[in-house]
């Protein structure tokens, strides 16, 4: 908890407010935690059962030798076998796993008692020992199924016997009421609300910019970074740094949106903010709700309401699934369980997206790629989300069917209510489309803003470079544009100091400054938009000093060994 | 690779002297199991040396076939060329020619550089080695003298160190980097005509912006001819002096870029140019052409946008329209609009186009 509020005090660094909370959702269980259990339950299951045996064996059978002995302790091996599967399988969402294993272990174990002994009458044909030994297969059935029964459903039992907590929201209330996220904060009150505070540095806050309305999403630090394993143990040899601590706030109605080359960790953050993988750090707080590792069961209600659409039209849809099992199946989870119900809603978001209501039975095959990207608005919008992260939804299609998606979102945005994560390459679509930008470099934001601010009068060496780099259709407008050198580098190794600096124009024409190699640039506030940008030296960018360094440049220098 | 080709037919005269590549008539066609795909539909241009020329078009419009049947790359069959189809090139026939003079043509006077710098270069060759051994194979030098040549040719690219560069693989470098070596090795042999196929497609739009400027530089100092092929309308508004606009297979506009680009007059053209997104239609809507391409085994009848169209009228239902003149110039369109038939509703198309450039639809109400 202590860690947390010192995260949120070194928000304060970024002009922006601390996110209010408003409400609070269970942790999930630490996975050690889950495991340890798992193994525990597995081990005291053996005990149990070996002890069991023996003492039935012993007393009622009166088996004296060790032959008799071994053969009668068969169930028990078997169930040494089906508790070390289970625990090997016990993940999480895996119970069922265990369970599993443990029904059909004893159940077999059972039987194979049975069989053995009473059939094939290695008890010298003494019919009372017999029975006893299926009743010994009886027992462990008995035995076995409640605790298969209970271990499946401990994570309610778990969770319930740490009652403090209070009710949890079944998935199924939340569906009958139609209640709004809002509504879906576990225990009001329980947090105190943090009061907004003001920066220093800002004259407004964001939120009062906004109407004084608290934002959808505040972002704060968010890291996530992906191991790079090798050798002949899979030891982690490094880590690719995707995102690395990311900070801003999406108001409810707006369009933000992330920019930036391939690799810069735009869909990672879009990922990992919508915690479809789980962030390595750092705090998401959704509608007052903070996103830190909550229990899937408090998830699930909330995923509703944030859904993504994805880049490839071809590759998100399964090729296998009717469109009515591809935008049904988030249905399904969710809890629609009836047929047709499911059908009809499935049908419904067909018809907002302006595809035919009798599609439902046909394949992605079938469609072209603007119909598979309006698929893919339908299965994001059947659950009636209030966010929708947007993840180059139009990149890959052609330009006169890129309009008629463009068109379709802001539609639905309007008629909605929605609001926006636009994610994408293609800085004239955000341009259009877009409220806010923020412009990613190497897992870092390097500059946010409105998008008049941002286009008009940017104040990071890389943006500038990325909008002059945009082809105009106007032929009239040839220009000398301002060409960056090298690649973007490996996010595995990113540069020390500022991490643009590498490549940095302006870097260079200021005689290269140490402090861009030593000291990260924060990202800080410029004026009173809230037009925010990571750079040492924002205020030296103007419009002649690009055109000069433009007109300076020799495209044979360029490529920079990478 | 089976590349016969059928008796192209009677060869016309060649074209005059400054032109190096000359298209007549060229037709295209893939035989596949549900039928004939005409993928290149009766094209003609030309292009002078030292110019630029683009061709634009949607996936499936035909582009890119139309530069694999100049490069003579295209396998024989599925694919055949249409009788009466003829490519001048350089004052020679190219289509009608033996295999073995077109192999000394290609890579040597007209190279080409393709889409996808990654599955172009073969990857288990070091680069040195391919650049070379096309020199080696078009100037007829000695392999040391031909990797000196490859050196040389990065260095024109602007890939730093080039003497350690030629001894690496493919997979070490970046997409960038990739690309500047297929330029590089299209550049070895110093052609007259370069066709670039998407050359920055696959890139980021820093990167993209490097290969476009090192592709004009190169272009003026070495004063070859190119034929840019894209979709992107900035690409070509930035790179190229005449463009061709591609719909299924057909030609259907033709101009200088700032005739097609700023004065377009064909319906296609004009719908393009209008769904670009600009700040100048925020709050608005893009006005986007309806429908999809139609598949080439089922093209409308007579106009082949009809059915996308917002001026079509009775007759592009059923007669076929020519590339009609435009204004005084070469400025070609295929469009009834610009034929005596057409021409009342000229006007109001014209000005449909411009209201909807400048200001998109405006929705009934206002944004959030």
């Amino acid at each position: 908890m202590e860690a947390r509020e010192a995260r949120m005090d070194s928000a304060f660094d970024h002009g922006l407010a601390v996110p209010q909370v408003r409400g609070k959702l269970r942790r999930r269980l630490v996975p050690g935690l889950l495991r340890a259990r798992a193994i525990l339950y597995g081990i005291l299951a053996i005990i149990l059962v070996i002890a069991f045996t023996l003492a039935v064996s012993v007393v009622f059978l009166r088996i004296k030798g060790a032959g008799d002995l071994l053969i009668t302790l068969w169930p028990a091996y078997a169930f040494v076998l089906a508790g070390y599967l289970a625990t090997r399988g016990f993940k999480d969402r895996k119970l069922w796993a265990f369970g599993l294993a443990m029904t059909v272990g004893v159940l077999l174990a059972g039987l194979g008692v049975a069989l053995v002994l009473g059939v094939m009458g290695v008890s010298g044909g003494d019919g009372n020992k017999a029975f006893a030994v299926v009743l010994l297969g009886l027992i462990f059935v008995g035995f076995g199924l409640p605790l298969t029964w209970s271990l499946t459903g401990s994570r309610r039992w778990f969770t319930e016997l740490r009652g403090a907590e209070g009710p949890a929201i079944r998935t199924a209330d939340v569906l009958e009421q139609e209640v709004t996220v809002a509504d879906l904060v576990i225990h009001p009150g329980a947090v105190p609300a943090v009061a907004m505070t003001v920066a220093p540095t800002v004259a407004m806050t964001e939120g009062e910019r906004h109407g004084n309305v608290d934002p959808l999403v505040s972002v704060r630090g968010l890291k996530k970074h992906f191991p790079i394993v090798g050798g002949l143990l899979r030891r982690q040899i490094g880590t690719i740094y995707a995102v690395d601590g990311v900070d801003f706030d999406i108001y409810p109605g707006e369009v933000f949106s992330l920019v930036g080359e391939s690799g810069c960790g735009k869909t990672t953050l879009g990922r990992t903010l919508l915690q479809l993988t789980p962030p390595t750090d750092g705090r998401v707080v959704f509608n007052g709700l903070e996103l830190e590792d909550v229990d899937p069961d408090d998830m699930r209600p909330l995923r509703r309401k944030m859904q993504i659409i994805f880049q490839d039209p071809f590759g998100s849809l399964n090729p296998r699934m009717p469109v009515s099992d591809i935008i049904g199946e988030g249905l399904f989870a969710q809890g629609i369980t009836n047929r047709a119900e499911r059908d009809k809603r499935v049908e419904d978001s067909l018809e907002i997206v302006g595809l035919r209501r009798d599609y439902t039975r046909r394949f992605p095959h079938e469609f072209s790629g603007g119909q598979r990207q309006r698929i893919g608005v339908a299965r994001a919008l059947a659950l009636n989300p209030d966010f929708v992260v947007c993840d180059e939804p139009v990149s890959a299609l052609d330009v006169s069917i890129q309009s008629q998606v463009l068109n379709l979102l802001l539609d639905l945005k309007r008629d909605l209510n929605l609001t926006y994560l636009f994610i994408s390459h293609n800085l004239s679509v955000v341009e259009y489309f877009s409220d806010r930008i923020g412009v990613m470099y190497l897992g870092k934001i390097a500059e946010e803003g409105t998008v008049e601010e941002l286009y008009r009068n940017p104040r990071h060496p890389y943006t500038v470079a990325l909008l002059s780099a945009i082809p105009d259709p106007d032929p009239r407008k040839r220009r000398k544009r301002l060409v960056l050198k090298g690649d973007v580098p490996s996010p595995a190794a990113p540069p020390s100091g500022c991490r643009f600096h590498t490549r940095c124009w302006l870097r260079e024409r200021l005689g290269n400054p140490e402090q861009c190699s030593t000291v990260e640039p924060v990202l800080r506030v410029l004026d009173d938009t809230g037009h925010r940008a990571a750079c040492h030296f924002a205020e030296e960018i103007n419009e002649a000093v690009v055109q000069e360094t433009a007109a300076t440049q020799s495209v044979l220098e360029t490529a920079v060994a990478g | 690779m089976t590349e016969v080709l059928a008796a192209p037919g009677p060869v016309g005269a060649p074209p005059d002297r400054d032109v190096l590549l000359e298209v007549r008539s060229l037709r295209t066609y893939f035989k596949v199991l549900d039928g004939i795909v005409p993928a290149v539909d009766d094209i003609s241009f030309s292009l002078k040396r030292g110019q630029t020329l683009g061709i634009v078009g949607e996936s499936g419009s035909g582009k890119s076939v139309t530069a694999l049947t100049i490069m003579r790359l295209l396998d024989i069959p599925p694919a055949s060329i249409g009788d009466g189809s003829e490519v001048w090139f350089d004052g020679r026939e190219i289509l009608s020619m033996p295999l073995d003079e077109m192999r000394k043509i290609r890579g040597n006077d007209a190279a080409m550089i393709f889409q996808e710098p990654l599955t172009s270069l073969n990857p288990v060759f070091t680069i040195g080695d391919q650049i070379a051994e096309q020199v080696e194979l078009h100037l007829k030098i000695k392999k040391r003298a031909a990797m000196d040549r490859a050196i040389e040719s990065l260095q024109l690219v602007g890939i730093p160190s080039p003497e350690r560069r030629v001894k690496q693989y493919p997979h070490e470098m970046s997409g960038g980097m990739r690309q500047r070596v297929m330029i590089a090795m299209a550049l070895s042999c110093e052609p007259k005509l370069l066709i670039a196929d998407e050359p920055t497609t696959a890139l980021d739009v820093t990167i993209q912006a490097q290969i476009l400027e090192l592709l004009k530089s190169i272009q003026q100092r070495t004063g070859s001819a190119l034929l840019l092929i894209t979709h992107d309308l900035g690409v070509v508004a930035e790179m190229v002096d005449n463009v061709i606009v591609m719909y299924t297979g057909q030609i259907v506009e033709q101009g200088t870029v700032h005739e097609v680009l700023l004065e377009p007059r064909d319906p296609y053209t004009m719908g393009l140019l209008e769904s670009i997104p600009s700040v100048e239609k925020r709050g608005g809507r893009l006005s986007a052409i309806k429908g999809v391409v139609p598949s080439p085994f089922n093209l409308p009848p007579a106009c082949r946008f009809e059915p996308r169209c917002p001026y079509a009228w009775d007759r592009c239902r059923t007669v076929p329209p020519d590339l009609n003149r435009v204004g005084s110039g070469g400025h070609l369109a295929r469009c009834h609009l610009h034929t005596s038939e057409g021409a009342g509703r000229l006007p109001d198309a014209l000005q449909r186009h411009r209201t909807a450039l400048n200001l998109g639809r405006t929705l009934p109400t206002g944004g959030h």
